[in-house]
């Protein structure tokens, strides 16, 4: 093939172009679901985890408001002097009710504490101590239900004062000590998706309430700061959920409620690799169906591109080998498309050229072989048929030159073929001018043919105009000649009949020739006849007729015929001798 | 047909590659010219090569050596617990069953991810601390002390590397144990529960079913670290309850019928346990003690009102127990004993055996019977 082969290609650039028709879609649809997906997905996120947030709050709240419930209850009735054992037992039961409750004290309308019960410490009835001025009292007098701060006993577990006012100031106050412990039953129990977690912080950021229990037992402010950061970065985002760490440092989204009455913030995280996990399927589910979508895209392109430009490689091919003269060689292609049409059309001209090459080499073949003018009327008509065997009327017309055997071997060779060059030039002139057949030059002699090979009107005229024309041809040659030798004469000798005309020939040669008694008779005839003389037989000569006036000669005997044979002479080549 | 090859054999092949060459030669039609051109448009000779080309390279095979990675398998050798316990396995069987739930719950279980050594002091106090060296000389990853402060110290001593879980009824910050029960410190962590500190809460529920007595029989065992304490706390509670208490001491098996019998010589009301395991372990023998002596008692744990004794106030032991196993487990899982806060169960239970009740012809006031958390019948 050759190397100079232009760098691009069209399976390049078409397959290029047809995966770039299915890929660019494909990533289109593809990155605009994956964007979408996320945003939808960010904003799902953010609604369940606001959810969670809200549902853990509402949670606690009820834990909280379980105790101020079971609280209240102690004080719906105003204290009387002797108030018996009914409030005790009240305030036992409460114990019981109540596990978060440690101890709880009922304050009077005076303040002045009138039952404590505890499950550590012992019972006092009546203690008599002076509670009013404590915030705990003074609080739910003023707001009915005060919560106190979260303080940690022993420096671990969270503790809480509430304190609940009974709806008239004479039934007191209810002072509870709750142990914020309890709680863990409802924040363990939170679940925010598969491993998401709630936890509880007080107003000041403390851990009040987490799964892992230890973490607020610990009570260590220093190791809670990341949860207070989060706190603040939730609330920088209003109503969305922030990305930010927990307490082990690991990367979570949070959302967060406050609960009612209380200061505190219920926060929901869910680590973000749970978070985004739907994100993060879904975007390897997108990219997954890009690369198989890419991987069709490039299938299919190459598939289409192979079938594009693969019969192209055929017809190259094909035309390649028809280009390098191989013209039995077919395209083959069944793609029922322009390209079987081309492939056709090329077969088509492959077969013309076949035809043309076919027809060009006989023709060269022959020209080496026939005459030129047989070759090149075969080649005229383009068609050797004609060569083909076959008896038919011919006018046989031989001539010669007189004289010419004694000049040659006087003359200088080269004047001798100067001479013979001159003669057959003129000759030949003459003949094609008549469209007769020159069959062949021998020495000095010429053998034509009237309506051999091709047929022609009244071949007997046209031998005979084209005899006077050679004679009136050669005469005028002659007087040129005469300087070299005015022994030398033309004479031409014609004769009419049936003849086997054909190609005759060997392997190496090939003739064009006609045998018959015509042509036998003419080569006597041209031998017969003296210079400027054209004898006739007496075919040609009534098949002449009175067209062109002859003059009848003795009967000549003749060689290889046994009657002399009748002679006519056409009178203007004499003439026309006579008159030069 | 006859071919050019049949008409020139032996004749070379005049070899052109481009149309054109022969176009001169041949006379080619006006269409044949056109063809001639359409195909010089349309077939860049290169476009063949070029997919050819691109067949013989063939596409890129992406063979991605898989790298295969062979973790090497140790032989993991399974975490050992040394279980110091201060009784036999019988006394212990509750409790054992409470910290395997936990241990279990952290993801482990005896024989199949963990072993467990077992030392047994079967009631001599005085053994455990050589128990617990001979423990902690063997390749231990946590050391479990349940069952009292004598435990938890024993195990302390024993060792300052081998984290420690224990589990008592008292405070561990007065004991000794830590430091801190928020950051313990050390290599000790685990569960107090509120059993030492309720003992004047025993004192209390004695007072009100035996409302007319003043005079209560308090039953110390000397040798527990507690004891002290403890006694204090009730002299102050029976003080500012207006009682007198009467303090019997045993810290052996052989004293406990003695210390019955000084129940009625006392002229007591009832006897009241200070919380001690020494006690605790030998529920069911005091509970026949105290029914066959008709003795009113309340111990620490609920095993003596399930085993027939009148009362007990005081923590859930199966839930600290429990938690003792959950924190063995968060150790064995790589956790340090000093991040593990001491956990305290702040559950306190009362439990009341009416049988036990009306055989003493005891009536339990409505009060404490709506505060119990089981009554027996």
């Amino acid at each position: 093939m050759s190397n100079t082969a232009p760098r691009s290609s069209l399976f390049i650039r078409y397959f290029s172009t047809l995966f770039a028709a299915a890929v660019i879609p494909l990533l289109i649809a593809g990155g605009s679901d994956a964007w979408f997906g996320y945003h939808d997905q960010r904003a799902r996120l953010n609604d369940v985890l606001d959810a969670e947030a809200r549902l853990a709050a509402e949670k606690i709240g009820d834990f909280i408001d379980g105790i101020r419930d079971q609280l209240a209850w102690t004080v719906q009735l105003p204290w009387s002097d002797n108030p018996g054992d009914r409030r005790r037992l009240d305030a036992l039961r409460l114990l019981r009710q109540a596990p978060a409750v440690e101890s709880l004290s009922l304050v009077d309308a005076k303040g002045k504490e009138r039952l404590f019960v505890s499950r550590i410490g012992l019972n006092r009835i009546e203690g008599g101590d002076d509670h009013s001025t404590k915030p705990a009292v003074r609080g739910a007098l003023s707001d009915r239900t005060w919560f106190g701060p979260v303080t940690f006993q022993d420096g671990s577990e969270p503790f809480m004062t509430i304190a609940i006012a009974g709806t008239r100031a004479a039934a007191g106050v209810a002072v509870a000590e709750v142990n914020l412990k309890f709680i863990w039953e409802v924040v363990s129990g939170i679940r925010v998706g598969r491993t998401g977690e709630a936890f509880v912080l007080d107003r000041p950021g403390r851990l009040v309430a987490h799964p892992d229990i230890g973490l607020v037992l610990q009570a260590d402010e220093a190791a809670q700061k990341p949860l207070q950061i989060l706190r603040a970065a939730i609330l920088t985002r209003s109503g969305q959920a922030a990305a930010g760490q927990d307490i082990a440092g690991n990367m979570v989204m949070a959302a967060m409620a406050p609960i009612p009455g209380l200061d505190w913030s219920v926060i929901v995280t869910q680590p973000l690799a749970e978070a985004f996990g739907p994100i993060y399927t879904a975007l390897r589910r997108t990219g997954v169906l890009l690369i198989a979508g890419a991987a069709l895209a490039a299938i299919l392109a190459y598939w289409m591109t192979q079938r594009m430009v693969g019969p192209i490689r055929v017809l190259e091919d094909g035309v390649a080998q028809i280009g390098a003269g191989q013209f039995e060689h077919r395209i083959n292609l069944a793609t029922s498309d322009e390209f079987e049409r081309l492939a056709t059309r090329f077969n088509e001209m492959a077969t013309e050229l076949s035809v043309s090459q076919e027809r060009s080499e006989r023709i060269n073949r022959l020209k080496r072989f026939l005459a030129p003018q047989v070759a090149e009327l075969i080649e005229r008509s383009g068609d050797d048929r004609v060569l083909d065997g076959r008896r038919v009327e011919v006018v046989a017309v031989f001539c010669d030159l007189r004289g010419f055997t004694a000049f040659s071997v006087r003359a200088e060779p080269e004047t001798v073929i100067r001479v013979l060059r001159e003669y057959y030039d003129a000759l030949e002139t003459v003949v094609s001018d008549h469209g007769a057949t020159l069959i062949n030059f021998y020495g000095d002699g010429a053998m034509i043919l009237v309506n051999a090979p091709v047929s022609c009107v009244d071949p007997a005229l046209r031998a005979v105009n084209m005899a006077s024309d050679m004679q009136k041809s050669m005469q005028s040659l002659l007087a040129g000649w005469r300087a070299l030798d005015d022994r030398l004469g033309f004479g031409v000798g014609l004769a009419m009949g049936l003849a086997t005309v054909g190609r005759i020939g060997s392997q190496g040669r090939l003739h064009y020739t006609a045998i018959g008694n015509a042509v036998n008779l003419a080569s006597r005839l041209c031998s017969s006849a003296e210079d400027s003389e054209i004898l006739i037989d007496r075919a040609a000569a009534s098949a002449v007729g009175s067209s062109i006036p002859l003059i009848e000669l003795d009967p000549r005997t003749l060689k290889g015929f046994d009657q002399p044979v009748p002679v006519f002479a056409v009178t203007t080549g004499r003439a026309a001798r006579t008159e030069i | 047909m006859v071919t050019v090859s049949q008409l020139d054999e032996g004749a070379p092949k005049p070899a052109r590659s481009r149309l054109s060459g022969y176009a001169d030669i041949l006379r080619l039609t006006k269409w044949e010219m056109l063809a001639e051109e359409t195909i010089l448009l349309w077939v860049p000779r290169a476009f063949a090569e070029a997919t050819d080309g691109l067949k013989r390279r063939g596409f890129i095979a992406l063979t991605g050596a898989a790298a295969a990675s062979i973790i090497p398998a140790h032989a993991q050798a399974m975490p050992v617990i040394g279980y110091l316990g201060s009784e036999s396995p019988e006394r212990y069987s509750s409790r054992l069953g409470a910290f395997r739930d936990g241990l279990g719950q952290s993801g482990y279980a005896e024989g199949r991810n963990v072993a467990i050594e077992f030392r047994w002091a079967q009631g001599q106090y005085s053994r455990l601390p050589s128990l617990a060296k001979d423990l902690a000389s063997s390749q231990l990853t946590v050391m479990v002390a349940p069952g009292g402060a004598e435990v938890a110290l024993a195990a302390k001593s024993a060792t300052a590397t081998i984290p420690i879980v224990f589990e008592m009824g008292g405070d561990p910050i007065a004991l000794g144990v830590v430091d801190s029960l928020s950051r313990p410190g050390g290599n000790l962590t685990g569960v107090s529960s509120l059993s030492v500190e309720v003992s004047r809460k025993r004192l209390e529920f004695m007072r009100e079913v035996r409302p007319g007595t003043k005079v209560f029989a308090v039953a110390i065992n000397p040798a527990s670290p507690t004891s002290a304490s403890q006694l204090k706390n009730l002299h102050v509670a029976a003080d500012s309850l207006g009682l007198n208490l009467v303090v019997l001491k045993a810290s052996t098996e052989p004293e406990f019928e003695g210390m019955f019998a000084a129940v009625h010589e006392a002229q007591a009301g009832g006897l009241v346990f200070s919380s001690d395991p020494y006690f605790t372990y030998r529920s069911r023998q005091l509970a026949a003690l105290a029914s066959r002596r008709g003795v009113p008692a309340i111990t620490q744990s609920r095993d003596f009102p399930l085993a027939g004794g009148l009362m007990s106030y005081g923590g859930d032991f199966h839930q600290s127990h429990h938690h003792t196993g959950v924190y063995a487990g968060r150790i064995l899982k790589g956790e340090k004993p000093s991040n593990l806060p001491v956990q305290r169960v702040t559950k306190v239970e009362l439990f009341i055996n009416l049988n036990a009740a009306s055989a003493l012809n005891i009536t339990f006031p409505s009060s404490l019977l709506s505060s119990a958390d089981q009554v027996i019948e």
